[in-house]
Order: structure tokens, then C-alpha cells, then sequence
């Protein structure tokens, strides 16, 4: 992880300038959220990020990854029943753990995370009033502790991921959040519907089926979200070869 | 696992029915009447069930006018509508919110019944005095309509001839593989989305096999519905 002196204020002060802008339009929120777990990994120096919230039955849920690896999706996902995010989540509190086979806390987790190639693992809880709605999961192959003031940027990061899914408006009424939770999470399960579609239709793995949803969007100019709708349903299709032209 | 405890009860020891879920959402959500439309296999929409009569009315009106909760939870998620009669309301509907409160109906909370790009249908429930639902409301009703989408998607299957689950996999919460292996099929039958998950989960029946496992043979490519590709895959 970087110290927060490391971390060029100019590129900081960018990237929240970036998070606001797209929270103006009509934006698409889990294209939001991919970009921000990217800006964490690139500000924070960690190795992966990843957001998760909570559905309605309390269950954590991933939603968004700054590398939609499969592997990285499913050691996200593993914390539905144990990991360090889990546990943030249950306390609100901040989960530090800077060596993960040392800590000897969740068998299954510090396993598979050590598989993908993990040591230190963050999550910092993403909180609206007394409300934890979902979790900001740092992931980094070198164990260490991490600068508070760095942790502090991540924080901050996470509370801009909350803001998002509420997309400015109506905070105060809690309903207005389950729906947006709702939404968000409906949306991340057209977007694997979609890498579905494609990785069969152009024998590409599914990592590979993101990018090309991704970089489709982004060259037509549409939302993710809607561009996989239209890909599922059969109306739309991309390009056949990942080397059309880079979005 | 307290919603189940109150659906079960319903059943009364016989399978488990949209009726009864509808019954323990309206108990969740102090509401009056309910009904459930599907949209997956009729075109615009079917009333499968409706708690009384005022349920039923309201769900023609929906059919009829083509406008109202019912109609606009399908296409941008819940809709929560605490009075029928306030003037942004009235604004939106029309025809549909006087009608509805002439009906009896003053609030109604319509939570669209979809899986991804999948949509079912809504659960629609309604309620003779005005007022919203508080969060835990909110959030049990949502889980049940998750149950009435995974009995839609059984009653799907049950015409393919397999006995009834005594128990819905709950359809929203399943694992990235199950909605990976939707895409995959979607593409090797050249079905819809409905149909393809529909085929995933008759699957995972028949072998007796949980649906996360199949899933992830097929994500795998171990498992394939429909023809091998030939050439450059496009057919099917």
C-alpha cells in the first residue's frame, strides 16, 4: 500500500473531481463502481478492490471489482459466509488484516485468498448514518500495515461508493436505498448474463466477455447496464473479435 | 428463515403456492389485497393470481390502460405509492391512480418479479388506506416476491414434466456461475433468457444435482445444451 504522501495530491483531488462529474448525469451505477475500485487500486497501491452489498435477505453480494478475473470475483464472493469483510460488515467497524495465514481467523478465506496470491486484506465498511450498507474490499500481495492516512483515502473512496448508489437523491428515506441496493444488484446479474451471451457466442473466457461488454459500451457511448440488457434480450451484438476498435 | 416459517404455515403441509407466499407478503406489508401478473409467457400481461375481488379489478385496470405501478415496476423497479391521490401521482397515472383509489385501493407497492434481464412479473399489493411501507417491510416483501419469481420459474419447468420442488432455490440470490451459464445457454439453444434459465434449473432437477454445479459445468464447458458449434459457432 502507498503512503498518502506517495499518493500525488493533484491525482487525488482528480479522481474525486471524476466521481462527482459522473454523479450529475443519468449514470449507470455499476459502471461507476467499476471505475472507482480501479481509482482505488491505482490511489491506494493496492493489488485488487472490490465493493459488496447487502441484499435484502442481509446477504452480501459483490457488485463491482477493479478486475473481473473470475478467480478475484469468487474470493470476493467467498465472504458471504466468512472473511474479513463479513466481519466489517456485521461490526461497521474497519477490518485490517496485514498477514492473513498469521492472523488465523476464516480457514476457508485465508485459502482461497492465498491461492489467487494475497497476503494483506482491507475492508472498510460502507456506511450511510447507522446504517452499514455494503463493504469496500482491499486486497494486496505484500503483507504489511497500511498508513492510516491511506486507509482514510479508501474511507473517503467508500463513502463516495455510497453516495453513488444513492445517486443524490433522496437520502433520507431509507426506502429509497433498498431500492437502489435492489437495482444494483439486478443490474450486476444482467451484466454475468451478458459475459454469458458473449463468452459462448465468441468462445472468449469470461474475464475477456467483460472487457468486450465493457469496451462496447464505452465506444457506443452507452450505459452497461443497458447495453447488456440489449445483448441478453438479443437486440444487440458486438463485434465479433476483441481487436476491433479499443473504445 | 421466519418468512418460510410463515409461508409454510399457509401451505399447510401441501406444496407451496403463489397463494400462500401472496398471503404472507400481505401479512408482512399490513396490506389488503394482492395479486401477481406474469409477463414471461403471455403478451402483455396475466393475472395468475389475485386475493379477492378488488385484487382483480385492479389488475384488469393495469391490463386495460396499460399505465399504473404494475406497468412502470416492470421497467424501472419498485414502485412504492404511499397515496394514490397525491397530486404527483395522479400526475403520472392518470387514468390508472383516480380509478385505483375509486377501486379502493389508496396505496399500492407493485415490486417487479425479474432476474437480470429476465422479467417474470409483478407482485402487486394493495392497500384500502393511504401510507407506505417501513424498511422491514420493504425488505421482507422483497425477499417473498424473490419466492414468488422462483414458483414462476418452477411453473415454467412443471410443463416439462418433473415433480414439484417442495422448496424454491431462491432465484435472485443464486451465484454469478448460475447467470454465466444462463448467457452460455441462451446462445446454445437460441432461447430466451426465461427459457434458458428454465432449462439450467429442469436440468439440475432431473439429475437431482444442485443448480450451482451444473452451472458451473457448463461456465466449465463440460456440460453443453444444444448442438456442438460447427464452424465459427454462429448457428443455434
Amino acid at each position: 500500500m502507498k503512503d498518502v504522501s506517495e499518493i500525488a495530491q493533484a491525482r487525488l483531488a482528480d479522481v474525486f473531481v471524476e466521481m462527482a462529474d459522473t454523479l450529475v448525469d443519468d449514470f449507470d451505477v455499476i459502471e461507476f463502481l467499476h471505475v472507482l475500485a480501479g481509482r482505488c487500486v491505482e490511489l491506494l497501491g493496492v493489488s485488487a478492490a472490490g465493493l459488496l452489498l447487502t441484499d435484502q435477505k442481509g446477504a452480501l453480494q459483490v457488485v463491482a471489482a477493479s478486475s473481473e478475473r473470475t478467480r478475484l470475483l469468487e474470493l470476493f464472493q467467498l465472504q458471504t459466509d466468512e472473511g474479513p469483510c463479513l466481519d466489517c460488515f456485521r461490526t461497521g467497524q474497519p477490518v485490517s488484516v496485514t498477514d492473513l495465514p498469521s492472523a488465523g481467523r476464516w480457514p476457508q478465506f485465508t485459502g482461497a485468498a492465498a491461492d489467487v496470491g494475497f497476503a494483506a486484506v482491507y475492508a472498510l465498511p460502507m456506511r450511510l448514518r447507522d446504517e452499514i450498507i455494503g463493504a469496500l474490499n482491499l486486497f494486496h500481495i505484500d503483507p504489511g500495515p497500511v498508513p492510516e492516512d491511506t486507509l482514510r483515502v479508501g474511507q473517503a473512496l467508500a463513502d463516495v461508493a455510497t453516495i453513488g448508489l444513492l445517486q443524490q437523491r433522496a437520502i433520507h428515506r431509507r426506502n429509497i436505498l433498498t431500492e437502489q441496493l435492489q437495482t444494483a444488484l439486478n443490474s450486476r446479474i444482467l451484466i454475468e448474463q451478458a459475459k454469458g451471451v458473449l463468452a459462448e457466442r465468441h468462445r472468449l473466457d469470461l474475464d475477456d466477455a467483460f472487457t468486450l461488454l465493457r469496451r462496447g459500451a464505452r465506444s457506443r457511448n452507452r450505459r452497461l447496464s443497458e447495453l447488456a440488457r440489449a445483448i441478453v434480450d438479443g437486440t444487440e451484438q458486438l463485434p465479433s473479435t476483441m481487436d476491433g476498435p479499443a473504445g | 428463515m421466519r418468512l418460510w416459517t410463515q409461508v409454510v404455515a399457509r401451505a399447510d403441509s401441501g406444496p407451496v403456492a403463489v397463494e400462500h407466499v401472496c398471503a404472507a407478503a400481505m401479512s408482512v406489508a399490513g396490506v389488503d389485497a394482492s395479486a401477481v401478473a406474469v409477463v414471461l409467457s403471455a403478451s402483455p400481461r396475466e393475472t395468475v393470481y389475485a386475493s379477492d375481488r378488488v385484487a382483480s379489478e385492479l389488475e384488469e385496470l393495469t391490463l386495460t390502460l396499460g399505465e399504473g405501478p404494475g406497468v412502470d415496476a416492470l421497467a424501472d423497479g419498485p414502485a412504492l405509492v404511499a397515496d394514490l391521490t397525491a397530486a404527483e401521482h395522479v400526475t403520472r397515472w392518470p387514468v390508472f391512480a383516480p380509478a385505483a383509489a375509486q377501486a379502493g385501493a389508496r396505496a399500492m407497492f407493485a415490486l417487479p418479479l425479474r432476474i437480470g434481464a429476465i422479467r417474470l412479473g409483478v407482485l402487486d399489493l394493495y392497500r384500502a388506506e393511504p401510507g407506505g411501507l417501513d424498511p422491514d417491510q420493504l425488505a421482507d416483501t422483497l425477499a417473498l416476491a424473490d419466492t414468488v419469481g422462483a414458483l414462476l420459474l418452477d411453473e415454467a419447468e412443471r410443463s416439462r414434466a418433473h415433480p414439484a420442488t417442495p422448496w424454491p432455490e431462491h432465484a435472485g440470490s443464486q451465484p454469478a456461475v448460475v447467470h454465466q451459464a444462463t448467457g452460455m445457454i441462451i446462445v446454445q439453444l437460441g432461447v430466451t433468457a426465461a427459457v434458458a434459465l428454465t432449462r439450467l434449473r429442469a436440468h439440475a432437477y432431473v439429475h437431482d444435482r444442485r443448480l450451482r454445479e451444473v452451472a458451473a459445468d457448463v461456465v466449465a464447458r463440460r456440460l453443453r445444451f444444444g448442438p456442438e458449434p460447427t464452424g465459427d459457432g454462429s448457428g443455434g
